[in-house]
């Protein structure tokens, strides 16, 4: 506990004394943390294998890049429109086939991702632009207060991210979170003691797909302008791969996932040509030596009260 | 005790800026891993040539140059990184880089911090609409493209024509040009498609393509595409002529077509510095050869070495790196350069002035003849 | 309908090509549960590979094109093979215990680690086959253009997967990688020595990718390092739209998806093909949830 103490006290006094690339490394490290932790709903403690995560994100992206642009409407405001687009996406997108098991939902929503990819690219329905994306985002303002250089998006990031962070704590340890893990570990089982399993797994897409297209708009108005590039398969790669490496199904496994996925190839960047060579292989490394993830979760613990009686328990 | 130590740091500090101050830092933003590698590492061959040529005949003002590069990996993410990290590093200016809508991300990051910008592969049009006082490019854009292409097609005589492009910023925005000015000129479109870069097989599309019955086929995409469709048009026996842009500008595309599949093939670019009679290109070609053991592949990564003769001759003309003043330079005082694709002049958008444009045919031998 | 008959065979070459690398994938799918994501590269590798041997030994003119095709196509597919076999031991084995998601991870470490080893190793820049290698003749039926090299690669394929099905049927090593595929436990405790048939399966797997990025090289002439990327996802999406772990749906499905973009590029749109591909997929699955010709392995319930 102590430890998280005093590492969220140094991130809060960062940006006094790093640079404005470092912060602004951290800041992208913010955004993926959240994108992991949206994602993390699905594939960590639900156990659904999606990689096509980047397509919701680029749902809430796009949403609040064209009703900005178009209707002139501050991109903050628009934060609970990308999350009702981004959910709704989801809830018509995987309604029929949240069925499908394993390995079929992979490629399904790898496929979804590519769809959304190609549309945006072909400027479907004529709003998207095409592959020249959408440019002229305004950034975020907060009360008048314009937020432009890395250190006033770290804070608004950040913030987010500690939003998140508690929200995500407390639907882990609800009964929603309970039942998705209960349905992780085995299906039948859950379905067989009242779980409506259709259900819960459609729900928790929404739930990740929503928060997915929040961190769309922030990304938009960081970026100012957004492309198809931005939102590949790739892309949903990476935020598979983060929660994987820092543990998966763990709130601060799924930061320092982000921090190394951001941070390492950025570390890299001395070695030029070579980098991503050496992250490919660090990813293999870090998965022989430390499977579960670095940080994975701890095990529920319960505690007994006093006057629970031994029979119960046999 | 603590004040000696306070000193001694203090001193290190000083002397450390001191020391760091007899180098001026250019950065280099490039794809240097990712989809567009083979441009990025071009760029970054050529830009630490001249380099180091420069600073072999004594530096810039007395300093040694010296070329820090940052991978943008053809992504705009990435790209917002680099640029990030090059401003950090206090850099005078940066060259780069390859593909619109990368540089684009890059932009106003090197705007906020006052950093001049001197893009070398980027052509659409709106990089230079939004008033961005220290950015410029060496590169044409393509409206010009488009207007040169129409000329070509026209020159031709084609009447229907078939326009292929492959769905990224730039063919796709080449193609609309293009579109746009033929419709005006009352040439009949008979076919308007992307393919999908990256793959193999283009039977379905070409035979898609033939039964439009097109005149001629202009395809504004890139040349490893242009090579595989010479290659497979020739094979199917259709013998529509085709026109690319200026992205199939490569040597390699004869490689992949074939000799005979390539013959014949019309296509827009920039002169090359094989082609350009000045002292400058043939100076230059001759370095690059006998450090690296070939000419250049790609006449993008030749203008991010524009890039950066025409910052370096900025710098040395004012005596001074305050991008303020090189920017005004640029803008106002420097006229017809001599670079090594032509001669460099810029507008005040920080628009290359002139027509740059030239149709180039590919002979029975594989050479990319200029026509007048 | 000369153009219908034209697109469909574009798509039946295409498709060979993706049934090919769809068996690797569907094989070690079989065995182990995993998505071999480093098999596409695994194919770019088998075609650069093909490059080198050509170019440094000159085989075609020493003996010939078809003996002189023959042989680098089995050194190909020999060099290929042992990269799958060190990749499988270095990144899988070591995880074989561990939750399948580790594995992916690995996986796709891996994909990433061979495709910029290429890069380094070979350049950035694409590579051309040398041309004249293959003959350019063209069969010429009913107003249709066949080139005679893709009805060979269609040809060849439908051969080895006819083999490969024998040889998982009615061979010793084929039962015991059936039952490995149905249960490693059992198999073991049936005397089955299951890390050599997983060996085997990461020989014959990775070799056919191989032998496809040959092919692909041969035919097209150019190759570079990130094709492996979008092919291996083609070939993935194969498989699994015949049903991921069995052979003949490996080779249905890289087929069907072949034709299928070939039909959406010529009657719908060329840019949207792909897109049209996986919507095709995914409509097939909501009707038919494991693929088209089903699982051949029995399900954990």
């Amino acid at each position: 506990m102590i430890t998280y103490g005093v590492v969220t006290a140094l991130l809060a006094m960062s940006p006094l004394f790093l640079n404005k690339y470092w912060v602004d490394v951290l800041n992208n490290v913010g955004l993926y943390a959240i994108l992991g932790l949206s994602l993390n709903i699905i594939v960590g403690h639900a156990g659904l294998f999606n990689l096509g995560h980047a397509a919701f994100y680029a749902v809430g992206a796009y949403t609040a890049a064209i009703f900005n642009t178009r209707f002139n409407i501050p991109v903050l405001w628009l934060l609970p429109l990308c999350a009702c687009s981004a959910g709704l996406f989801a809830a018509i997108v995987m309604r029929p086939i949240i069925h499908l098991r394993g390995d079929y939902l992979c490629i399904v929503t790898i496929g979804l991702g590519e769809i959304v990819r190609i549309a945006l690219i072909n400027d479907v329905f004529g709003i998207t632009g095409g592959a020249n994306g959408i440019f002229g985002i305004d950034r975020p303002s907060i009360f008048g207060i314009a937020i432009r250089r890395p250190h006033e998006f770290f804070y608004l990031i950040w913030g987010f991210v500690a939003v998140a962070v508690f929200l995500f704590y407390r639907l882990e340890n609800s009964r929603f979170g309970r039942a998705l893990n209960y349905l992780r570990e085995d299906e039948v089982a859950a379905e067989g003691s009242g779980i409506n399993v259709a259900h819960y797994k459609l729900a928790c897409f929404v739930i990740g797909a929503a928060w997915a297209g929040m961190v769309g708009n922030v990304f938009a108005s960081k970026m100012t302008i957004i492309s198809p590039e931005s939102f590949s398969f790739w892309e949903s790669v990476l935020i598979f791969t983060l929660i994987l490496l820092g543990g998966s199904a763990s709130i601060p496994g799924v930061i320092l996932g982000a921090l190394l996925i951001v941070g390492l190839p950025e570390v890299f960047r001395g070695i030029a040509n070579a980098r991503m060579l050496i992250f490919g292989g660090a990813m293999i490394a870090m998965m022989i030596f430390r499977t579960e993830g670095i940080l994975p979760p701890r095990p529920r613990k319960y505690t007994l009260s006093d006057d629970s009686s031994g029979e119960s328990r046999a | 005790m603590k004040k000696i130590l306070f000193l001694t740091v203090a001193f290190c500090l000083i002397a450390a800026t001191a020391f760091g101050a007899s180098t001026i830092k250019i950065g280099l933003m490039a794809p240097l891993t990712g989809a567009w590698a083979s441009e990025g590492q071009d760029m970054k061959q050529i830009v630490e040539l001249l380099a180091a040529e420069l600073n072999a005949q004594g530096g810039l003002l007395g300093k040694t140059v010296e070329i820090i590069s940052a991978d943008d990996g053809g992504d705009p993410k990435t790209a917002a990184l680099a640029a990030q990290k090059l401003v950090v590093q206090d850099v005078v200016g940066a060259i780069g880089t390859y593909g619109s809508s990368i540089t684009e991300a890059s932009q106003n990051i090197y705007d906020e911090s006052k950093v001049i910008q001197i893009a070398n592969g980027s052509t659409a049009v709106r990089l230079t609409a939004k008033g961005l006082k220290y950015f410029f490019r060496t590169s044409p854009r393509d409206d010009e493209q488009g207007r040169v292409g129409v000329q070509a097609l026209q020159k031709l005589g084609y009447k229907n024509v078939a326009i292929l492009h492959d769905n990224t910023t730039y063919a796709k925005g080449l193609a609309e040009e293009a579109k746009a000015l033929l419709q005006k000129k009352g040439v009949k479109i008979v076919f308007y498609d992307a393919l999908t870069p990256g793959e193999r097989d283009y039977t379905a599309i070409l035979t898609k393509l033939k039964s439009a019955r097109p005149d001629g086929v202009f395809f504004t995409g890139y040349y490893p595409e242009c090579g595989l469709l010479l290659r497979q048009k020739k094979e199917m026996n259709w013998n529509v002529p085709f026109l690319g842009g200026d992205a199939n500008n490569n040597p390699d595309l004869i490689k992949i077509a074939g000799k005979d599949a390539a013959e014949g093939f019309h296509f827009l670019s920039p002169p090359v510095p094989q082609d350009l009679p000045s002292k400058e290109a043939s100076d230059f070609l001759r370095a690059y050869k006998k450090k690296y053991g070939s000419t250049p592949g790609s006449i993008w990564a030749v203008l991010s070495g524009d890039g950066f003769r025409v910052l370096t001759a900025a710098i040395k003309a004012t005596k001074s790196t305050n991008s303020d003043t090189v920017a005004k330079y640029l803008h106002k005082k420097l006229r017809n350069y001599p670079g090594l694709t032509g001669t460099i002049s810029f507008d005040d958008k920080g628009d290359r002035v002139g027509e740059v444009y030239r149709v180039y045919r590919v002979n029975a031998k594989g050479q990319f003849i200029l026509q007048p | 309908m000369e153009e219908f008959f034209q697109q469909l065979t574009n798509g039946l070459a295409v498709g060979a090509i993706y049934a090919l690398i769809a068996l690797g994938y569907t094989m070690v799918y079989g065995v182990l549960k995993l998505i071999n994501f480093a098999h596409g590269e695994l194919f770019t590798i088998g075609s650069y590979l093909g490059l080198t041997l050509l170019t440094s030994l000159g085989l075609s003119g020493f003996f010939g094109p078809v003996l002189g095709v023959l042989l680098l196509a089995l050194m190909v597919m020999g060099l290929v093979a042992v990269v799958g076999a060190l990749l499988e031991r270095t990144a899988y084995r070591p995880l074989r215990e561990s939750p399948r998601l580790s594995a992916v991870v690995s996986a796709l470490g891996a994909s990433i680690f061979f495709q910029n080893a290429v890069m380094l190793i070979y350049g950035a820049r694409l590579q051309v086959y040398p041309q004249g290698i293959l003959p350019r003749t063209a069969v010429n039926l009913f107003g249709l253009y066949l080139p005679l090299v893709k009805l060979l690669i269609l040809l060849a394929s439908v051969v080895i997967m006819a083999a490969l099905y024998v040889y998982i049927h009615k061979t010793r090593i084929g039962t015991a990688i059936r039952a490995a595929a149905i249960d490693q436990g059992a198999a073991r405790l049936m005397g089955i020595d299951v890390d050599r048939v997983i060996l085997i399966v990461f020989l014959i797997g990775p070799a056919l990718g191989g032998l496809a990025g040959l092919m692909v090289g041969l035919l097209y002439g150019q190759i570079n390092f990130t094709m492996g990327w979008v092919y291996g996802l083609k070939a993935f999406t194969a498989a699994i739209l015949g049903g991921i772990g069995n052979i003949p749906g490996a080779m249905v499905g890289g087929i069907l998806l072949g034709v299928i973009e070939a039909m959406g590029a010529a009657y719908i749109s060329i840019a949207w093909k792909d897109a049209i591909a996986f919507v095709v997929l995914i409509l097939i699955l909501i009707v038919r949830p494991t693929g088209l010709l089903g699982e051949r392995v029995a399900e954990k319930v």
